[in-house]
């Protein structure tokens, strides 16, 4: 799913997949930003649904998601015989 | 008496008076973080928290805070539920002895009455996840039991590895998983990873009360989690094989997830409001797909809150990171009388032990940070006499403050190997450690005047126990 209106918190993409949906219908739906993987419940508070009330320490950038380091990295390929 | 699954042991918490059913109306964010996040903060023997009444969910059971107090670590362990740390951690060491006890393999797993395989594996549709921190990525399954094997001694059952890591939410069947190289699965996950192959995985949630807190615990690499269950417990764990990976999993499990870690992966993950008391991440981590879910009916989803210590991961962890470091100190060093290192998992340790000769405390001292769960943690060590009770803070404060001379007694070593999670390491992974020695010297150290201590009257150990039995009996 796609909604123009809906950019990630964290990170400001703006393509946003639905993940799930409350059990009790049109309550709840839980979306994820499809670059930073940022999840959140759409009835969560404002701090951590919407881009400007979103806490600047927490926020992301494409350079942060690219060079996060590896934990563990990923080590070199073993010749087997 | 000993607890086969989750549930029996809710029962006897409730039973206890420790077990807190929430029925009004809840939001999962933040209301179900917040009320296990308050649990840290009413003082130390705190119920565990059921909620079945979850906003926009039609039948949500969600148990938090299962071990986050004395009194239910106690429980847990088949202790009344008043008994005093100290003796929790004793009684835990005398248990360990009994390792190892061959576990009970059983065939009728109430985990198999469901499950969903393949493309229909919907983890959203099974358990009700949340929220824990503000800053958190997203949700996560942070109490389960791990089970991997090592993929070069497969059949080796000592090998076979059941830890507690944290899991993020990444899709209806995808998770993000966080191995500190520190850690078995890492080991495992190594050796996988440089054949190129995945690495299977069960990943169990809802587990008996003594599982989870084996599953926290550190042991050697080769030691089976499930004797040592079966030694806390004083009765065999019941296992059952998982039907995917046919590894052994316990018995008693809510819900079983089985799949493998893609190999050579690693995707965004967390951040994490960690046991640290600070987020970690995000970071590239190894991804896991889930491929079969199994799931008893009307699955009871366990979840912990962790942040700002005291938090239940501390209740959980602390006394099972003391009993090692005691046995593996006592094994060289049989002057050790006990070992605090219920900070942060061990990142700081307070040790109590007799003196051979002067310098052997700081001795001591240095093996701890080379113990297998040192080399990741044990960054601060304070060791004090063999009459200091090191779960006394007072009393530890009072040999600090009187028996240390920082240019003699305080260590640093600079440049040692520590977990990465650890917010003080630079860079990370890496931090400088210390040895403060606040023991009284002994010769051929002569340095202070301490020949004179004033110590307790011979009477008074019989007027505690007597004093603290009337006040356990006006209760
Ligand atoms: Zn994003």
């Amino acid at each position: 799913m796609t909604d123009d209106l809906t950019i990630c918190p964290r990170c400001a993409f703006k393509t946003i997949d639905k993940l799930a949906t409350s059990p009790v219908p049109g309550v709840w739906d839980v979306l994820q930003c499809r670059q930073c993987l940022y999840t959140w419940r759409t009835i969560e508070p404002a701090r951590r649904t919407q881009r400007d009330a979103y806490p600047e320490q927490f926020k992301l950038t494409v350079a942060d998601i690219e060079n996060a380091i590896e934990v563990p990295a990923v080590p070199p390929l073993r010749n087997v015989g | 008496m000993a607890h086969d699954d989750l549930r029996s042991f809710l029962d006897t918490l409730e039973k206890e008076g420790q077990l807190l059913r929430i029925t009004e109306e809840v939001l999962p964010e933040p209301d179900l973080a917040a009320a296990a996040n308050a649990t840290g903060r009413i003082g130390e023997n705190a119920p565990a928290l059921y909620f079945d009444n979850v906003k926009g969910f039609t039948d949500a059971r969600i148990a938090m805070n299962v071990h986050g107090s004395w009194a239910n670590h106690a429980l847990a362990l088949g202790l009344p539920r008043n008994t005093p740390v100290k003796e929790q951690v004793e009684a835990f060491a005398a248990r360990w002895d009994a390792f190892p006890v061959a576990p009970e393999r059983r065939e009728d797993a109430p985990w198999r009455q469901n499950s969903q395989e393949g493309a229909e594996v919907d983890l959203f549709s099974m358990l009700p996840l949340f929220r824990l921190n503000d800053g958190d990525g997203g949700f996560y399954l942070d109490k389960a039991a791990v089970v991997s094997r090592d993929p070069e001694d497969p059949e080796n059952f000592g090998k076979q590895n059941v830890g507690t890591y944290r899991i993020q939410v990444i899709g209806s069947n995808r998770l993000a998983f966080q191995p500190v190289p520190m850690h078995d699965i890492a080991q495992h996950l190594r050796k996988a990873e440089e054949k190129g192959e995945d690495l299977p995985i069960a990943i169990t949630l809802g587990n008996d009360p003594v599982i989870t807190i084996v599953a926290g615990m550190p042991m050697a690499y080769d030691q089976s989690e499930y004797e040592m269950a079966g030694a806390l417990r004083g009765a065999p764990a019941p296992i059952a094989t998982a039907p995917l990976t046919g590894f052994d999993v316990p018995w008693g499990s809510e819900v079983v997830l089985e799949g493998v870690i893609e190999s050579r992966k690693r995707q965004i993950e967390g951040p994490f409001g960690e046991f640290t008391g600070h987020y970690s991440g995000g970071r590239r981590m190894p991804v896991i797909r889930v491929d079969r879910v199994s799931y008893r009916t009307d699955p009871v989803f366990e979840s912990l809150y962790l942040g700002m210590p005291w938090t239940e991961v501390d209740y959980l962890v602390g006394p099972n990171t003391c009993v090692p470091l005691l046995k593996q100190l006592r094994a060289e060093y049989p002057e050790v009388q006990a070992v605090n290192a219920m900070y942060t998992h061990g990142l700081m340790v307070i040790i109590s032990t007799a003196k051979r000769y002067g310098g052997f405390a700081k001795a001591v001292g240095m093996r701890a940070m080379t113990t297998p769960h040192g080399l990741g943690y044990v960054s601060q060590v304070i060791l004090v006499d063999e009459d200091v009770d090191p779960f006394n803070l007072p009393q530890v404060l009072w040999a600090m403050s009187a028996k240390v001379n920082p240019k003699d007694d305080v260590v640093i070593i600079p440049n040692l190997s520590v977990l990465e999670l650890a917010p003080a390491a630079q860079p990370a992974g890496i931090t400088s450690k210390m040895i403060i020695d606040a023991t009284t010297p002994v010769a051929p150290d002569v340095r202070g005047n301490f020949s004179t201590p004033a110590k307790d009257l011979p009477e008074t150990k019989e007027w505690t126990a007597k004093l603290q039995q009337l006040i356990a009996g006006r209760q």
